[in-house]
């Protein structure tokens, strides 16, 4: 047994070479280096240099308060979204269910740089059709780039485009799961389709609506690409700034890696942080 | 409580029509099963009569009004589903309310209600718990207990006890006659064991492919079955088949030799004009009406295979010629097996069928 064990951990030892090398060391690395002050050659060890700094920061906490507010209202908006589309997919009353299928998974595969460009486009201030549509029912055109509030609507309706219909699919799997008998024996007591969706389907689905919350507020917590591309590097003026951009901001524009581990470790600290209540709030009663 | 009336009810999927016009008449407070085999259309009819399935043919009357167009929750019945479709995160007591809380009934005759029900089916102790936490035995109960606290007209089962183990299966078939006493409702029960069938039921509905085949007592259609589906189907083991020829047909009755055994005829008087002489005929003789040689009007030898001794009786499997024959033996318990046999029909207790299966009586 110990012998066979052995074996194993032989055939095993070039992937935990590599994983040790190029994902175990840079994660401790990147803590140790979190107290260092980095922009001294060479790199001095200053514990309270960069996690001090990070207290104080009015741009780390520009960057913390628009990161949870678009996690705060994305991530319940982009779920109840998600659990509507799921529950349209799965009626049988709907034609055509592959290809909506595909529809709803194509914005998760289509490249980051060309969906931004359509985002800017479609919200051009002149030119944009969102900004036709508005006029065409008597709204004014909206600037969306030049104002905070309508840069961060911006910002929540894209992440939201590009991932509800990824979370709809996963909560997809898990209606298909809830056997249709269950449905008829409520019917039979007499339970409308509107109280069989809050009295059934959502408790049922619970679980995958918090394995789906989790994985969004992870993602949202690390949001880049629609900040940087889209609204131009957080702007107006850091204004759609998030931690995952000022990470970038400081770690490779500025060389500053000491202060970008630091903010580094703050999102993934938080993230757990909010996970951890996550489960603990909807945890089963045993 | 009421009675239930199928007229001409038909169901097509799409282009496949699965039932072809049944009629089924059901008295208030009787206890009707309906049984055949796989794929007949039990569930489907049963379906149909809760509303779960739309009626593509015919009428459905419960209490004397048409059900067609009526909504599933409004048809005052309750059903018990195969899978026990009991609410997962819901407690048994939950489990046994939801309906009437949704519905505002008031918590005072909710209460009531529950507590009656848990009392009838034993599950008192059980109030707290979670279906997984529950055996198949006891998510049995709790799915009949929340038919139960909807006081219904009507009671559907769809293959109820299939899940269970056997003795189990036992144990709850004398449950839920015991609650049909209890209650005198009218209640519909599908089955594909005709041993349940016939322990259950007031009467029966036997189906076959989508057709009622015959509707009786247990033991009508057991001595007087009206087709040979049906004389293969009630009865446990099955009637046996031996191919047949008419050869004497006489006024009121006919004489048919066996196949397989030269010398041995039989002489059925008939109240029908007997076929003619020639045609291909089939005797049926259930495994209990074989009787000790020269007891009876005409003796065949046969070979035993297998013999199965269950105590009382014993079943032995023999080779008679074209078919195998089962035959039951009272307290014989010496082994059979290889040894020749003769038993004897009796012209009284054999019954005959037409190739196509139809009885000649
Ligand atoms: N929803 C459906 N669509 C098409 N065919 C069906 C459907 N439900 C049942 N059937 C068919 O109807 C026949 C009877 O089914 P069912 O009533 O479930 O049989 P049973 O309960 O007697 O085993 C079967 O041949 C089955 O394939
Ligand atoms: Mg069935």
């Amino acid at each position: 047994m110990r012998h066979q064990n052995a074996t194993a951990y032989r055939f095993l030892a070039p992937y935990l070479l590599i994983f040790s090398v190029f994902w175990v060391w840079p994660i401790i690395s990147s803590f140790l280096i979190s107290f260092q002050a980095t922009r001294t050659v060479p790199w001095r060890w200053a514990p309270t240099f960069n996690w001090g700094r990070l207290i104080g920061d009015p741009a780390f906490f520009n960057a913390l308060k628009n990161t949870l507010l678009i996690l705060v209202i994305q991530v319940p908006v982009m779920i109840s979204l998600a659990i509507v589309m799921a529950v349209l997919l799965n009626s049988p009353l709907l034609k055509a269910r592959g290809l909506y299928r595909f529809a709803f998974f194509a914005p998760v595969v289509v490249g980051e740089v060309a969906y931004s460009a359509v985002f800017r486009l479609m919200f051009n201030l002149n030119f944009g059709i969102i900004n036709k549509l508005l006029n065409s029912v008597g709204l004014p055109s909206i600037d969306w780039f030049s104002n905070v509030t309508p840069a961060m609507a911006l910002i929540m309706i894209a992440v939201t485009w590009r991932w509800a219909g990824y979370n709809a699919i996963i909560l997809l799997a898990g209606l298909q799961s809830i056997p249709d008998d269950v449905y008829e024996a409520a019917t039979l007591d007499r339970v409308s389709k509107v109280k069989q969706f809050f009295y059934i389907t959502l408790p049922l689905l619970k679980p995958i609506i918090v394995f789906c919350a989790v994985l969004s507020i992870i993602g949202t917590m690390q949001l880049f690409t629609e900040p940087f591309l889209i609204t131009e590097r957080g702007g107006p003026g850091g204004g759609t700034e998030t931690l995952g951009l000022l990470l970038y901001r400081q770690g490779f524009r500025s060389l500053n890696f000491g202060y970008a581990s630091a903010v580094a470790y703050t999102m993934a600290g938080l993230a757990i942080a909010i996970t951890l209540v996550q489960l603990w709030l909807t945890k089963e009663p045993k | 409580m009421a009675a239930v009336t199928l007229s001409n009810v038909v169901k097509r999927f799409g282009v496949y029509e699965i039932i072809h016009g049944a009629n089924i008449d059901i008295a208030d407070g009787e206890f009707v099963v309906f049984v055949g085999p796989s794929g007949c259309g039990k569930s489907t009819l049963l379906r149909m009569v809760a509303g779960l399935e739309d009626i593509s043919g015919g009428e459905i009357a419960i209490g004397g009004k048409v059900m067609n167009d009526v909504e599933a929750a409004e048809r005052g019945i309750a059903m018990v589903f195969q899978s026990y479709a009991l609410y997962p995160h819901m407690t048994v007591e939950q489990n046994l309310s939801f309906g009437l809380r949704m519905n505002g009934n008031p918590k005072a005759d909710t209460e009531r209600r529950v507590k009656r029900a848990a009392e009838i089916l034993c599950i008192d102790e059980l109030m707290q718990r979670r279906p997984k936490q529950l055996s198949g035995g006891q998510r049995q109960r709790v799915a009949i207990g929340r038919a139960i606290v909807r006081e219904p007209q009507v009671f559907l089962f769809d293959e109820p006890l299939s899940n269970l183990d056997a003795e189990l299966r036992v144990q709850m078939r004398v449950e839920i006659s015991r609650l049909h006493k209890e209650l005198g409702v009218t209640m519909i029960y599908v089955t594909h064991d005709q041993t349940e069938a016939m322990t259950l039921a007031d009467r029966i509905v036997v189906l076959k492919a989508g057709n009622v085949e015959q509707i009786g007592a247990p033991l009508d259609l057991y001595d007087d079955p009206a087709n040979r589906f049906v004389a293969g189907f009630i009865g446990s083991p099955k009637m046996n088949f031996l191919a047949a020829k008419v050869v004497e047909a006489g006024n009121g009755s006919a004489t048919v030799e066996l196949v397989n055994h030269a010398s041995a005829r039989l002489k059925k008087s008939l109240q029908t004009t007997p076929p003619a002489v020639g045609a291909d005929v089939v005797l049926g003789v259930r495994p209990e009406h074989f009787f000790d040689a020269g007891q009876g009007d005409c003796d065949i030898a046969v070979k035993a295979d297998v013999a199965e001794h269950l105590g009382s009786v014993s079943y032995v499997y023999a080779d008679a010629g074209d078919t195998e024959l089962i035959i039951e033996r009272e307290a014989s318990r010496q082994r059979a097996s290889g040894d020749h046999l003769v038993v004897s029909i009796k012209a009284g207790k054999a019954l005959l069928f037409d190739t196509k299966g139809a009885r000649i009586r």
